[in-house]
């Protein structure tokens, strides 16, 4: 695999080992992109920073919290609209965000006391709120305050209430995976093993790596519950924190993003001997060796096939709809770290497209081995690419979609490419049978969208077509097919409703679900309140 | 079953993992070789029909899990596994878990794996 010398980094000269070409016949170990590393000064990069990474990816998606930023307002940015991890308690974590507000004053003066008064008031604000997390951001952290003595000295003050606190301002590492590290770990040594939960099921898991993006949690939580599987948390999309106190308490982690949060994982592992198991909820087939393997885990593995046969049968035919109608679509694969490898085999599979291109914005190595690995020859893997290479790569290849971030997904639109969110989604969730079906549906009308065409014509020089009607995604996609594909009447249209997730939380409400007793095996419902929140005990009472 | 036909059907198993499998990618160059030799014995194990597991702790159970799903599809993608005598398949794993940790191990350029701590 030789090293891609994009012509605007000629003058970087270390850029150069972030990039291979994947040509056939090669392997991983012929070359690999650098990762993991600080940006190179004169690189103008996509990533986020370590404070980032540990509040607005890992730490703000649990459900109850009052998600304190110890710093300026700025740093606070990341809610509504940018971030998408949602939650059945009415979205607190979304709907309100919480500040210090540091000001010049208190770099020259401190801000402990402030931060002591903020958080008082914050908790007197929102009284229902008992658990709050606090994070160290950059001016914070440059004049030392101690997050942590202040929160203790709060929760002496005020009994009824719990406090983590993250101290990983941004520039505590290379991107934002830094402060994904530093507040997995955080949580372990803080919070882990703190409550003792209750257990209502025979097979119990923790659901690792998870931040419901639209529900993705939600329609995986009913998977799960069909096979009777306690789910003792989710770390951490639509969690509760007192949930995550109790992550000792499982039989397996069952870990989803391994970029953010394999670290948790291979302490649990370590440390309390719970086997870490890497799945795919992403693509059918990946969903459904995934159910099987936890199902062989349990000795449930019929369950684990009754609920693959039931969603396969369900969406398959939808699936496949697309899939006759997105063969050949070339496709960048830009996400930040997980995504490269989750779906670069599934979408070619399972959709058909091509995907000419794999980058991550703060992957390390690992990463860049499972996405090579996964895709096919003739790839551009990029690790940490700035814009002038994005674009450039754009140029190069021609894709007909970019899957990115929304920052870079502005880029591609000027240059007229369309692009999917792959971290907020565009229409998700994209995770499951009906998640995926959700995603094909979603790449099929940025490629097809008749504004395309359109954003094409420069009606400063050239002539507007009049002569023709109105054009749809399908006048443009089923041109090439068949008439046994066009006019299957097995094959259909995504039928998922606009939004999925009510109907799955009326479903929990109806509280269809059995789990078997860990005791005796019998199989019983559990109270609907329970589902919801699960009983824990502090440990020290 | 000669070498070079052992080497081709290696290929195959190797492909599959490489699309479709995980757990040989943990961090950790030590994390790495224990994988693949709990999972690929394992599978060799279910794939030559002898049991598989060797204690009931959840580790074994994970372990076997894997195991067990690898197998499965291994004889879903490649029918002929199962006209495959049982030496056969255990030199073609032996070459497999060789592979595999010259790949993810001893050939890997990731330079994380010989880091101590996760």
């Amino acid at each position: 695999m030789p090293y891609h010398q994009f012509d605007c980094s000629v003058c970087i000269p270390e850029r150069l080992h972030h990039a291979v070409d994947k040509n056939k016949g090669e392997e991983l170990t012929d070359a690999l992109p650098l990762g993991y590393l600080n940006t190179i000064p004169g690189s103008i990069s996509e990533r986020g920073c370590a404070y980032c990474g540990a509040k607005h990816v890992i730490g703000t998606p649990m459900k109850d919290v009052i998600h304190l930023s110890h710093g300026p307002v700025g740093c606070t940015y990341d809610t509504w609209q940018t971030k998408r991890y949602i939650s059945d308690e009415d979205n607190f974590q979304l709907k309100y965000t919480f500040a210090s507000n540091m000001k010049e004053s208190h770099i020259v003066f401190g801000a402990g006391s402030m931060l002591k008064k903020n958080i008082i008031e914050a908790f007197k604000a929102f009284p229902k709120m008992k658990r709050m997390s606090i994070y160290q951001t950059c001016a914070s952290a440059l004049i030392g305050d101690d997050i942590e003595a202040t929160a203790t000295e709060v929760m002496e003050e005020m009994p009824d209430v719990k406090i983590f606190t993250c101290n990983s301002p941004g520039f505590a590492g290379p991107s934002q995976s830094g402060g994904h590290h530093k507040i997995n770990l955080a949580w372990l040594g803080q919070m882990v093993g703190t409550v003792e939960p209750e257990i209502y099921s025979k097979y119990v898991i923790n659901y690792v790596g998870e931040y419901n993006i639209q529900g993705d949690q939600e329609i995986m939580k009913d998977y799960f519950y069909r096979m009777g599987i306690q789910i003792l948390s989710t770390f951490t999309g639509n969690c509760h924190f007192d949930d995550l106190r109790a992550m000792h308490r499982a039989q397996l982690n069952v870990l989803e993003c391994a970029r953010s949060s394999e670290y948790l994982c291979d302490e649990l592992r370590v440390r309390y001997g719970i086997p870490r198991m890497d799945i795919d909820g992403f693509g059918f087939e990946a969903t459904s060796d995934s159910l099987l393997k936890i199902g062989y885990f349990f000795g449930i593995e019929d369950k684990a096939r009754e609920v693959i046969a039931e969603e396969t049968a369900r969406w398959k035919p939808e699936l496949d709809w697309y899939a006759e109608r997105l063969k050949g679509v070339k496709v960048c694969l830009w996400p930040g770290g997980s995504k490269l490898w989750h779906w670069a085999h599934s979408i070619h599979k399972e959709m058909g497209v091509e995907v000419v291109s794999v980058y991550t914005k703060f992957g390390h190595q690992g990463d860049m081995e499972k996405g090579i690995s996964r895709c096919e020859p003739g790839v551009l893997a990029i690790d940490d690419p700035n814009e002038l290479e994005s674009v450039e790569a754009m140029y190069r290849l021609k894709p007909d979609v970019i899957f990115t971030g929304k920052r870079p997904g502005e880029v591609a639109k000027k240059i007229r490419v369309p692009y999917l969110n792959a971290h907020g989604y565009h229409n998700g969730p994209y995770k499951g049978y009906e998640g995926w079906v959700r995603f094909a549906r979603d790449i099929y009308n940025a490629v097809y969208s008749p504004i395309h065409k359109l954003s094409l014509l420069d009606i400063s020089k050239d002539e507007i077509p009049t002569d023709k009607g109105f054009e749809t995604p399908q006048a443009f996609s089923d041109v090439k097919l068949g008439d046994e594909i066009r006019n299957s009447t097995e094959l259909r249209k995504c039928t998922s409703k606009y939004d999925p997730i009510p109907a799955l939380r009326e479903k929990l409400k109806k509280n269809e679900y059995l789990f078997p007793d860990p005791v005796t095996g019998e199989l019983k419902q559990v109270p609907y309140e329970k589902l919801m929140k699960n009983t824990v005990v502090e440990v020290n009472e | 079953m000669d070498k070079k036909t052992a080497e081709e059907k290696m290929a195959l198993l190797e492909h599959y993992i490489t699309k479709h499998c995980l757990w040989q990618y943990n961090s950790r160059g030590w994390d790495r070789e224990i994988q693949n030799e709990r999972i690929l014995s394992k599978t060799k194990k279910v794939l030559c029909g002898e049991n598989a597991r060797e204690n009931d702790s959840t580790a074994d159970r994970y372990y076997w899990s894997e195991a067990m799903t690898l197998a499965e599809a291994f004889k879903r993608y490649y029918p002929w596994l199962e006209e495959t005598s049982k030496e056969d398949i255990a030199e073609i794993m032996q070459m497999l878990k060789e592979k595999m940790d010259y790949t993810m191990i001893k050939g890997s350029l990731n330079v994380e794996l010989i880091k101590e701590q996760y």
